[in-house]
C-alpha cells in the first residue's frame, strides 16, 4: 500500500462518528460494513491481513457515497482509502468474480452494460442533426444511451438549440471500472481523442458518475458541466411554463456532495414548480445505493439502500426528480410509489405547448 | 459441541463471526488499547445474552460487552480473547412514559436517537456526551459518562432508575424499580452504573427524562489567559449560578473550531468560556446578566450568541472538536491519552497552569477544552503516529497529567472511564477501596469472565 494511503488511514481516530451516517452500516450492522471498519480492514491488509472474501465484502459494499468523508471530524477520507485499496488489490490480481466480470464486460463492449448494439440507436432521425465540431459536447453515458434513450433524446433536443453536439464514437467514461479498482486508461484515451476531434472546450453530462469521472479522473484538458448547470445558465432562453406541481429532488452523491453541484438543479426546478426537500438533502443527502459497484456486486443490498432513501421522500409531492440515470434506476427499482423522473423530463413538461 | 456451534445455535449463524477481518474491526475502540477477540456475537435479546453467558461461564471464556466502541479507555476491547458481545443491535426504545417522566430502552440505542424521539414530546435526556451521535446508552451507563450539561443536570448516574442486567452466570436481575426513590437494600443500580461491563451485561435501562427548557442563552466570554478564565468559573459558580453548560476552549481549540467553518467565527482570544443558562425566559435573562457582571473584571470581551442557530452551530462543532484537531496538520493525528481528568473546581486555575508547564516540558502542544464547570478538563495532543520518539513524549506527558490531577485531589477520569488505559492509576486514586472493588467483582463474577483486565483489578 502507498505511504499516503497508510497516512490517510492513520488520520482516523476511530471516533465512530461515521457509524451514524454510513448507509451500508445501517443495513448490515457489522463493524466491517461501516467506514471505521473499512479503515481498520485497510489497516489490517497493510499489515498482512489475509485478503479473504470478507475483506472484499467490507471494501466492495461501500457505495463510495462520501458521507463519511463529509462528516469525519478528523478529516480522514475513508471513501478515498476504499477506492485506493480496491485499486491496489486489483493491481495484484485480487478481485471478486463480480469485479472480474464487470471488467470483462466493459473492456469487451466499451459500455458498462455489455450491450453490443449501436450506442447511437437512441438518436434515430436526429442523426442528421449532429454537428461535426462544436465548443460544447453532450456526453451521453452508457445508461443514457442504452437504458434511457428517451431521456438522452430529450437532453440532446434541449442542448442542440445551443449548438451542442455529440462525440462521433463515445465509449464508457470509465467510472464503473475506476470505482471498482481498475484502470480505465484505454477508455479515457479514446474519449479524449473524440473530444479533440470535435474541438469542444466543455463536456456536458447528465450523469453523476460520468460527471465525477470526467472531472476528476480525466486530464484537465476541458471543462465539465452537468446538464443542470448548463440549463440553469440558459433558463431565460428556455421559455419555461410554470407548472402546478410539487416535486422533491434527490442529489446524486457523486454530483452533489462529491462535486458541489447542488444549486443548479434546484434553480431549474424552482423555475418550473415547487420544490419540497427530502429529509436529508444537499451535501448531507443519503445515498440511493446505486454507486461504487454496489448495484452490480450486491443488488439486494443496493435495493435496501434505495428503500431507505425513498423513506425520506416528503409527503404530498408529484415527482421525485433526479439528475443521474443510475439514481433514477435504483430509486425506481427500489419500489418508489411516486414516479421518479430525470430533471430534463421535468424541463420537457414545462416546455410542452 | 464446539463453542462456535453453540453460539450459532443461540443467536443464529448470521450473528456470530470468527472471520479474521471482522475480528480485526472489533480489536480496538477509540483509545490506543488493542486486543483481538476470538468471536464476535451480536445478540438480539436478553434471553440470548443470558444463554451466551451461561455458556461462556461454564467454559471460562472471557466476554467483553461492547456498544458502539467509541470509548476512550479500551473498555470494549477484549484483552483475553473470548467473545466480544456487540450490543448495538439491541436498539429499540421500548417505552416513552411521559406521565411518569421515564423512558425504557435497550442498551444499543444511540444517545442522539433517544433525544430525537423525546423532542416531539417536549422532553429530553440531559446527559449530553460529545459522542451523542454515535455512542450507545449501554456504553454511557457502563462508563458512567456525562457531557456538557452535567454541571446543572448531573451525570448519567442521576438518571438511571432500574437496569435489567445479565449476571456472569446468566441470571437476569433487575437492580431498581419504577419509583423515583427506594430504600430497599443495596443500591445495585449505582453499582452497575460505571461498572464497565465487569459485573454484568446491561440489557435494558429505565431512565428519567426532563422537560425541555423553554429558553436558553449562550454567552461567549474571551480571556487573556486560561487562568483568568478558571478564576471566572469559580466566581460564577460560587455566585450561585448553575449554568446548563460551562465550557472552556483554549487558543488551539478556538482555531480548530473556526476551521470548522462556523458562520460566525469565535472571537480571536487566548481562552474562551462558553456559558449556557437555560430555564424560563425571564430567568435566563437575569442569569445571563449575572454571569456578565461577575465576569466583567476578568474578561477582555463578552457577547451573547445571536440566536438558536448560532447556539446549535457552536455546540455541534464543539461536540466533535476533540477529533477535529487532527485537521490542523495533515501529518498529525489526535491520540486520546490523558484526556479526561477532573479536579475540584477551586483547583482549575492551578491545573491549567500546570498543564501549560507539562506542555512546555514535553514540547507537545496540549489543547485544552472541556466541561470546566464541573472541573472536567479534556486535554488533546496530536503527534505524528509514525514517530516513536513523539509517542514516548506523549505517553510521558499523559502520565504527568494524570499524576498532577491526582495530586490536586482530582480523578484520572471524570467521564470516559478507566478501562485498561488508566488501570494503573486506580491504586493511586482509590487506595484501599480498590480491594473492596476487587472483592465485589470476585463475588459477582467468581470465574472472572466479564471484561477481564479492566479497572486495574
Ligand atoms: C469524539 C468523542 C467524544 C466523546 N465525548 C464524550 C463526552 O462528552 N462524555 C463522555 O462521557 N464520553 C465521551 N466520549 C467517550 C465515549 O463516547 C463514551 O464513553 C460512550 O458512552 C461509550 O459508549 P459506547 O457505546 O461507544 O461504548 P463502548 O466503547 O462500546 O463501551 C464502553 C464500556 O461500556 C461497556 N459496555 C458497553 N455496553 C454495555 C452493556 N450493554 N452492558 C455492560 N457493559 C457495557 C464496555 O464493556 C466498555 O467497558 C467521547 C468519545 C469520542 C470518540
Ligand atoms: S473515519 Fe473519521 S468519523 Fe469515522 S471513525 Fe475514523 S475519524 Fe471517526
Ligand atoms: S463512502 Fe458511503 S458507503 Fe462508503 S463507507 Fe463512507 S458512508 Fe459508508
Amino acid at each position: 500500500m502507498l505511504e499516503s494511503d497508510i497516512r490517510s488511514i492513520f488520520k482516523c481516530v476511530r471516533c465512530g462518528a461515521c457509524r451514524s451516517v454510513c448507509p451500508v452500516f445501517e443495513e448490515i450492522g457489522w463493524e466491517s460494513s461501516g467506514a471505521r471498519g473499512r479503515m481498520l480492514v485497510a489497516l489490517g491488509v497493510s499489515q498482512g491481513l489475509d485478503v479473504s472474501s470478507s475483506v472484499f465484502e467490507s471494501l466492495n459494499t461501500c457505495t463510495t457515497c462520501g458521507l463519511c468523508r463529509q462528516i469525519c471530524p478528523a478529516g480522514a477520507d475513508p471513501t478515498g482509502v476504499v477506492e485506493n485499496l480496491r485499486h491496489q488489490l486489483v493491481l495484484k490480481g485480487k478481485m471478486t468474480d463480480s469485479q472480474f466480470n464487470l471488467h470483462k464486460k466493459i473492456t469487451s463492449s466499451s459500455n458498462s452494460l455489455g450491450e453490443v448494439l449501436d450506442r447511437k440507436m437512441w438518436l434515430g432521425e436526429r442523426i442528421n442533426e449532429v454537428g461535426k465540431t462544436a465548443d460544447y459536447v453532450y456526453f451521453v453515458g452508457c445508461l443514457g444511451a442504452y437504458r434511457y434513450p428517451e431521456i438522452a433524446a430529450l437532453t440532446f433536443d434541449l442542448l442542440k438549440q445551443f449548438d451542442v453536439t455529440l462525440l462521433p464514437y463515445e465509449v464508457c467514461c470509465g467510472s464503473p471500472l475506476i470505482r471498482t479498482g481498475f484502470d480505465a486508461d484505454d477508455l479515457i484515451a479514446h474519449n479524449i481523442e473524440q473530444i479533440r476531434i470535435v474541438g469542444a472546450h466543455t463536456v456536458i453530462t447528465g450523469c453523476a458518475g460520468c460527471y465525477n469521472t470526467l472531472k476528476n479522473d480525466y486530464p484537465k484538458m476541458f471543462d465539465v458541466m452537468h446538464v443542470s448547470e448548463f440549463l440553469s445558465e440558459h433558463l431565460s432562453d428556455l421559455k419555461l411554463k410554470r407548472l402546478e406541481l410539487t416535486v422533491t429532488y434527490h442529489d446524486g452523491c457523486h454530483l452533489g456532495r462529491c462535486n458541489g453541484v447542488l444549486e443548479a438543479p434546484r434553480e431549474v426546478i424552482k423555475a418550473i414548480c415547487n420544490l419540497k426537500e427530502m429529509k436529508t438533502n444537499g451535501e448531507n443527502a443519503r445515498c440511493c445505493g446505486g454507486g461504487g459497484g454496489v448495484r452490480s456486486g450486491y443488488p439486494a443490498l443496493s435495493l435496501l439502500l434505495a428503500k431507505k432513501r425513498l423513506a425520506e421522500v416528503p409527503e404530498g409531492i408529484d415527482y421525485i426528480v433526479t439528475s443521474c440515470p443510475l439514481c433514477l434506476k435504483n430509486l425506481t427499482e427500489g419500489g418508489s410509489d411516486t414516479d421518479v423522473i430525470d430533471l430534463v423530463e421535468l424541463v420537457a413538461f414545462a416546455m410542452e405547448q | 459441541m464446539e463453542i462456535i456451534k453453540e453460539l450459532q445455535y443461540i443467536v443464529g449463524s448470521k450473528l456470530v463471526t470468527t472471520e479474521p477481518s471482522e475480528l480485526y474491526c472489533y480489536s480496538s475502540d477509540a483509545s490506543q488499547i488493542l486486543g483481538m477477540p476470538e468471536y464476535v456475537v451480536r445478540p438480539e435479546n436478553t434471553e440470548q445474552v443470558s444463554r451466551i453467558l451461561k455458556l461462556t461461564n461454564k467454559h471460562g471464556i472471557a466476554v467483553t460487552p461492547r456498544g458502539a466502541g467509541t470509548g476512550l479507555a479500551g473498555g470494549a476491547v477484549a484483552l483475553s480473547g473470548g467473545v466480544v458481545l456487540d450490543l448495538s443491535g439491541m436498539n429499540r426504545i421500548l417505552e416513552v412514559d411521559i406521565d411518569n417522566l421515564q423512558v425504557a430502552v435497550e442498551p444499543g440505542v444511540v444517545h442522539a436517537k433517544l433525544n430525537e424521539a423525546l423532542k416531539p414530546h417536549g422532553f429530553f435526556f440531559p446527559p449530553d456526551p460529545g459522542s451523542s451521535d454515535m455512542c450507545t446508552l449501554g456504553g454511557l451507563i457502563a462508563n458512567r459518562g456525562s457531557g456538557m450539561r452535567s454541571v446543572k443536570y448531573g451525570t448519567i448516574k442521576n438518571y438511571v432508575l432500574d437496569l435489567e442486567v445479565v449476571m456472569a452466570n446468566g441470571t437476569v436481575i433487575n437492580t431498581g424499580s419504577r419509583t423515583l426513590k427506594s430504600s430497599a437494600g443495596y443500591d445495585l443500580t449505582a453499582l452497575m452504573v460505571g461498572s464497565e461491563g465487569t459485573l454484568g451485561v446491561i440489557t435494558k435501562a429505565l431512565m428519567k427524562i426532563h422537560p425541555l427548557p423553554k429558553s436558553r442563552i449562550v454567552l461567549l466570554a474571551s480571556f487573556e489567559d486560561a487562568e483568568m478564565a478558571g478564576r471566572a468559573v469559580v466566581k460564577v459558580i460560587a455566585g450561585g449560578i448553575v449554568p446548563s453548560a460551562c465550557e472552556i476552549l483554549d487558543r488551539m481549540t478556538i482555531e480548530v473550531l473556526n476551521a470548522y467553518d462556523l458562520k460566525t467565527p469565535l472571537p480571536d482570544a487566548e481562552t474562551i468560556l462558553l456559558f449556557e443558562v437555560d430555564g424560563t425566559e425571564s430567568g435566563v435573562q437575569e442569569e445571563a446578566e449575572m454571569v456578565k457582571s461577575i465576569c466583567r473584571s476578568f474578561v477582555s470581551s463578552i457577547r451573547i450568541a445571536a440566536d438558536e442557530k448560532e447556539i446549535d452551530e457552536i455546540w455541534t462543532a464543539r461536540r466533535l472538536v476533540g477529533a477535529a484537531i487532527s485537521r490542523l496538520d495533515p501529518q498529525m493525528t489526535r491520540v486520546y491519552v490523558g484526556e479526561d481528568i477532573g479536579v475540584p473546581i477551586k483547583e482549575i486555575p492551578n491545573m491549567l497552569k500546570r498543564l501549560s508547564s507539562i506542555s512546555e516540558k514535553s514540547g507537545l502542544k496540549i489543547m485544552t477544552y472541556g466541561h470546566i464547570g464541573d472541573g472536567n478538563l479534556h486535554t488533546g495532543m496530536c503527534i505524528d503516529v509514525f514517530d516513536e520518539e513523539q509517542w514516548k513524549r506523549l505517553n510521558q506527558a499523559a502520565d504527568e497529567i494524570h499524576r498532577t490531577a491526582l495530586m490536586l485531589g482530582g480523578t484520572v477520569s471524570a467521564e470516559h472511564g478507566i478501562g485498561s488505559a488508566r488501570g494503573e492509576y486506580m491504586r493511586l486514586e482509590r487506595g484501599l477501596a480498590l480491594g473492596v472493588i476487587a472483592a465485589v467483582k470476585h463475588a459477582l463474577d467468581p470465574k472472572g469472565i466479564l471484561n477481564p483486565g479492566k479497572l486495574g483489578i
